[in-house]
């Protein structure tokens, strides 16, 4: 589903943020990237779906060589993605439904079943109640929130969570996770970033250690 | 601006027939009077009195008769009327023309002169419409930037990005478009007022009439067009993807 091929990334010499990462991740995985603050976890994210290009390497998803894609193509990859940006990235002048609904204005799809969908996705976090407030009206972990459901709204085969716990109690954060599960038992491929070892222990499948860009260690539980 | 043609002397009735009826059909002129040799003699006779003697010394009358008609409309163009009066002097039977030539070429370099300014303000103020327009859909751009950044993470093509941004400049250019039209028409309306007597024969030569329908509906697809295009050429440079 999602194969790198020794990946560097340099954002200024002669740091390496990521160093020939080589990874397969297979349809239907569940999978952690943890290490400590640095190590390079958002990076690659970035890279699966493309915000930041690659200094080297080779990424393909579903098959394709994305990085081969043209520019003005790339949203058809980007539509079959959730992600969960670790600063959420919400609109604050538009109300919580306006910043879920945006996924699926994008597609094309019928208003009504937009509400449906959208007031759906909100209930998943619990947070179906302030379909009508905007975010600055939202505590730090509820606009979290938000951006979870914004992420699975639209029934993604790939999400990908940037620290998606990091600012919830545990018993939250646990929900959350839950619901990641059940998205990934739909049939999503989920990657998470986090370093919330209690998480790790309690959820993971395969987890990832990255440290210093580099790939150190793959674990299977 | 009256405008006479004489006719040649000892004329046969059809032909002066043809004539006035060729004078009557046409839509530049209007009122035509046939003034006979007697008549162009007594009015002679009556404006200069003084003259009567030399008038009494020729035994024949010198006066050829004439058609005097007056253009149906003040603002026809001087090419107009002279192509006309040029059409009417190849016909037989007509001797002359008398008409304001002075004043014909007059205008008709005053237009030409109005003309070339409108075009050069025009094609000025054309530029800078695109440019003021281009910019604020840049700064639109600039302020919506953290919106794009998501419409583009979650997947949305360049159209669904940028057709809110070209609806904008559309919108501006169109408006533009109206409030100058309505400046337009107050102007035309409430100048001559303004001006009243001093005006004074002015008022004959420059006609303040408000643009044609034609004329309208172009300066509003003008704007249109180019709040369009100076929408596209911001998107082109500042919304790459």
């Amino acid at each position: 589903m999602i194969e790198l091929y020794h990946l560097w990334k340099q954002y200024q010499p002669p740091r390496w943020a990521l160093s020939d990462i080589t990874l397969h991740v297979k349809k239907g995985d569940f999978t952690f990237i943890t290490g400590p603050s640095g190590s390079g976890k958002t990076t690659l994210l970035k890279l699966i779906f493309r915000e930041i290009l690659p200094t080297q390497g080779q990424i393909v998803i579903d098959n394709r060589n994305i990085l081969r894609i043209p520019d003005h193509k790339i949203y058809r990859i980007r539509r079959s993605m959730g992600i969960v940006f670790q600063d959420f990235r919400l609109l604050f002048q538009k109300k919580v439904f306006e910043n879920i609904a945006v996924v699926l204005q994008v597609l094309g799809i019928p208003r009504k079943e937009i509400r449906r969908r959208a007031f759906n996705a909100l209930r998943l976090v619990n947070l179906h109640h302030k379909m009508w407030e905007y975010p600055s009206q939202l505590s730090y972990g509820e606009q979290q929130r938000v951006a979870i459901a914004r992420a699975v709204v639209n029934n993604p085969k790939i999400l990908l969570a940037d620290e998606p716990t990091g600012n919830l109690d545990p018993e939250l954060a646990t929900e959350i996770m839950t619901v990641f599960k059940e998205i990934n038992r739909q049939g999503a491929t989920v990657i998470i970033c986090s370093h919330d070892r209690e998480l790790i222990r309690h959820f993971g499948e395969k987890i990832l250690f990255l440290y210093k860009g580099k790939l150190i260690r793959k674990e299977k539980l | 601006m009256q405008i006479i043609f004489f006719l040649e002397k000892d004329l046969p009735e059809e032909q002066r027939d043809s004539i006035e009826n060729r004078l009557e059909e046409s839509s530049l002129v209007n009122n035509v009077r046939y003034i006979s040799t007697e008549q162009a003699l007594e009015r002679f006779q009556q404006n200069f009195p003084d003259l009567q003697g030399i008038i009494e010394n020729i035994e024949i009358n010198p006066f050829p008769a004439s058609f005097e008609t007056n253009l149906a409309e003040e603002n026809l163009s001087p090419e107009t009327i002279l192509r006309f009066i040029q059409a009417m002097r190849e016909i037989d039977g007509i001797e002359d023309v008398q008409f304001n030539r002075d004043w014909v070429e007059r205008m008709q370099s005053l237009s030409r002169l109005a003309k070339a300014i409108g075009f050069f303000l025009g094609g000025i103020l054309t530029l800078a419409s695109f440019f003021i327009i281009s910019n604020v859909i840049r700064l639109n751009v600039f302020a919506r930037k953290e919106e794009i950044e998501i419409l583009r993470m979650v997947g949305a093509t360049n159209l669904f990005i940028r057709v809110p941004f070209l609806l904008e400049g559309i919108i501006l250019g169109a408006m533009g478009a109206l409030v100058s039209l309505a400046l337009l028409f107050l102007l035309v309306k409430f100048f001559p007022l303004y001006l009243g007597a001093s005006l004074g024969a002015l008022e004959e030569i420059i006609n303040f009439r408000y643009l044609s329908l034609t004329q309208i509906s172009m300066l509003i697809a003008g704007g249109v067009i180019i709040g369009f295009l100076g929408s596209l050429s911001c998107l082109a440079r500042f919304l790459k993807v």
